[in-house]
């Protein structure tokens, strides 16, 4: 084989190799993962959609900052996650060091301010975003931010495996957001 | 001898060769020993790159309409089959060997390219994955980049060159920012490593290829905005000020004007040599805003934030073997232009903390009229000089001071008249006296 060939076919594998590691990641998540719901704060109602995503931000953002966490720059963390009678799950405690179960989330924490409640730190989810077909994403912008308005109930669907989450639906009003435009652009 | 002139001897040389005037050995040691870059390669490669990139596009918007009503199976395969078909097409165009043409390998390798990008975007898709899209950017330059190597593609190759700069600013840009990003990539080490990404094609395994004028350009730039980043990397640290950048900064313009060229490169004319062009610009823009007290005193108190830094000490350890060969080969213009980043050096040891920047401003504004003068002498005494650009040097330092002197319009306007009056004639002059001279002695 041409040394060209052969410098080709690595090339092939790695390409082939970045997108399907992902994919495996992902698959896995979502087949195995543990199914929970998480309230998240309305985004811009004049702004929801950016290009082709719907912004997704969790409620919970601010949280008492962890023991031992840096004054400057950002920190891994792991949250565990405990569900309330709604349905819905919060942030139970925060570590800097790994901790394992099912209900066990990676985020990043960065230092932010203090105020009554003590320090507090910012924490970064791993989703922010929900992407949509572009046709429907268009027509969405007033649609959404109608539904805000009169509800303010978006919650977040994802599937948690390992510390890692994958983002699978939003939900306006107990729908799919999905379903909630696709209807209106019939 | 310029390549304008390797090009018309490997014109003349089939003809010759014909008609005996040189023997088939005679001829091959000649092309050898001036080699000329292939014409229509440029032609070749836009052909080649504006087709790949219609298709592209085409192949994300149809991959676009109709996304929601596919399972998530279905648009995986809508994902990876263009990537698997591009990638038949370049085995095809590798297969053909020395038959390909330059605009099949161009339009095989930008179009897997591109069905790459698509590929990893539409999977960051389908699973919503939150927004880093440096990370997108690396991965698809590293996948790429053999692409460039293998079909010989110049256009693979300038979006690699933008995409790892691109990278590289953003990763020096998240750790500066004051919510620095948890796994930022320590950019003083990747940033290198990238940057030979691109030797097993310029200048390749036999070290005889070179990027093409247009190419140069993007190199060139694509070197010195990433140093420029790691510069900024690297003056940032933890519970420290940041003040190291200026003179980092000067260092990274200093090694970009001073990479070392072959006999053929030197007798380039400047404006085939951007790394001249930009790395000397910078290097001269940030001297003339050093010759201002309070960035002067800036400069000189970078230098002591830097010398801890073993960035510095990797830069300063290039920039003298640069300036090493430099003064071996005699390219006395770009050394007198690189000197500008010893003056801090020598000036940092005589300051103090309450010193004030106006002796080291004054200073720099005779180091710099001392270099202008140097490139116009250096052209008279028939060395590579730059008269125009030392002369456009003088005048702008004149310009500056003039600014900022305590004087009366009229006299600042008649001043400049008198200035702009000597610039041109200056010129006219400088033209005259090239035009009496053999051509190839000036740089």
């Amino acid at each position: 084989m041409r040394p060209a060939l052969a410098i080709f076919a690595a090339a092939v594998l790695g390409q082939w190799l970045v997108p399907l590691f992902g994919v495996w990641q992902h698959e896995r998540v979502i087949a195995r993962g543990v199914p929970l719901k998480i309230r998240c704060a309305a985004p811009d109602p004049y702004d929801p959609f950016r290009g082709r995503h719907l912004a997704v931000r969790p409620e919970e953002s601010r949280v008492p900052k962890p023991a031992g966490m840096p004054d400057k720059g950002t920190a891994p963390v792991w949250a565990t996650l405990v569900a309330g009678d709604d349905g819905l799950s919060r942030i139970e405690s925060l570590s800097l060091e790994p901790v394992t179960g099912p209900h066990v989330i990676r985020l990043v924490a960065k230092w932010q301010d203090r105020n009554d409640d003590g320090e507090m730190v910012f924490v970064e989810w791993p989703f922010d975003r929900l992407y949509l077909n572009e046709r429907l994403a268009l027509g969405a912008d007033k649609l959404v931010a109608e539904r805000f308005r009169e509800s303010q109930n978006m919650v977040a669907e994802i599937r948690l495996l390992e510390g890692r989450a994958v983002l699978t639906d939003v939900l306006i009003d107990g729908v799919s957001i999905r379903e909630v435009v696709k209807q209106r652009a019939e | 001898m310029s390549l304008h002139h390797h090009r018309w001897l490997a014109e003349q040389l089939p003809a010759w060769e014909q008609e005996g005037i040189v023997t088939a050995d005679g001829a091959r040691r000649l092309r050898e020993q001036y080699a000329a870059e292939p014409r229509g390669g440029l032609a070749q490669m836009i052909v080649g790159a504006v087709g790949a990139l219609l298709i592209g596009t085409g192949l994300i918007a149809l991959l676009a309409s109709n996304w929601d009503d596919f399972p998530r199976w279905v648009r995986l395969l809508l994902a990876l089959g263009p990537l698997a078909a591009t990638q038949g097409v370049s085995w095809w165009v590798l297969g053909k060997g020395e038959a390909a043409k330059r605009w099949q390998q161009e339009a095989a390798a930008l179009v897997q390219t591109l069905a790459v990008g698509a590929a990893m975007a539409i999977v960051s898709q389908i699973y919503n994955l939150p927004g880093t899209w440096a990370d997108l950017v690396f991965w698809w330059c590293v996948v790429s980049v053999p692409l460039a190597w293998v079909l010989r593609s110049q256009a693979v190759a300038i979006a690699y060159l933008i995409g790892v700069t691109v990278w590289t600013v953003a990763e020096s840009a998240d750790r500066s920012s004051w919510s620095a990003a948890v796994d930022v990539a320590d950019v003083r080490l990747w940033f290198p490593l990238l940057l030979a990404g691109v030797l097993p094609l310029w200048p390749g395994p036999e070290l005889r290829d070179r990027p093409a004028p247009g190419s140069r350009l993007v190199v060139a730039a694509s070197t010195l905005v990433g140093l420029l980043a790691v510069a900024a990397y690297a003056s940032d640290r933890p519970r420290e000020p940041d003040e190291a950048f200026f003179w980092l900064a000067m260092l990274s313009a200093a090694a970009v004007l001073l990479f070392p060229l072959d006999r053929n490169g030197i007798a380039e004319t400047l404006a085939r040599k951007p790394q001249v062009l930009l790395g000397g610009l910078a290097l001269v823009i940030m001297a003339l805003v050093a010759t201002y007290e309070y960035p002067a005193r800036e400069l000189v108190e970078s230098v002591g934030f830097a010398l801890p830094l073993g960035w510095c000490w990797l830069l300063l350890v290039v920039v003298s073997g640069f300036a090493v060969i430099a003064c071996w080969q005699g390219r006395y213009a770009v050394l007198a232009v690189a000197a500008l980043v010893v003056f801090p050096l020598l000036a940092a040891p005589l300051s103090s903390d309450t010193s004030s920047g106006w002796p080291v401003a004054i200073a720099y504004s005779l180091v710099l009229l001392a270099t202008a003068i140097v490139l116009i002498v250096l052209e008279f005494l028939g060395r590579q000089g730059a008269a125009r650009i030392g002369a456009a040097l003088i005048t702008l330092l004149v310009i500056l001071r003039m600014a900022d002197a305590d004087m009366s319009l009229f006299v600042k306007g008649l001043a400049f008249i008198v200035i702009g009056l000597c610039f041109l004639g200056f010129n006219i002059f400088i033209s005259r006296r090239r035009l009496a001279l053999p051509a190839g002695t000036l740089e």
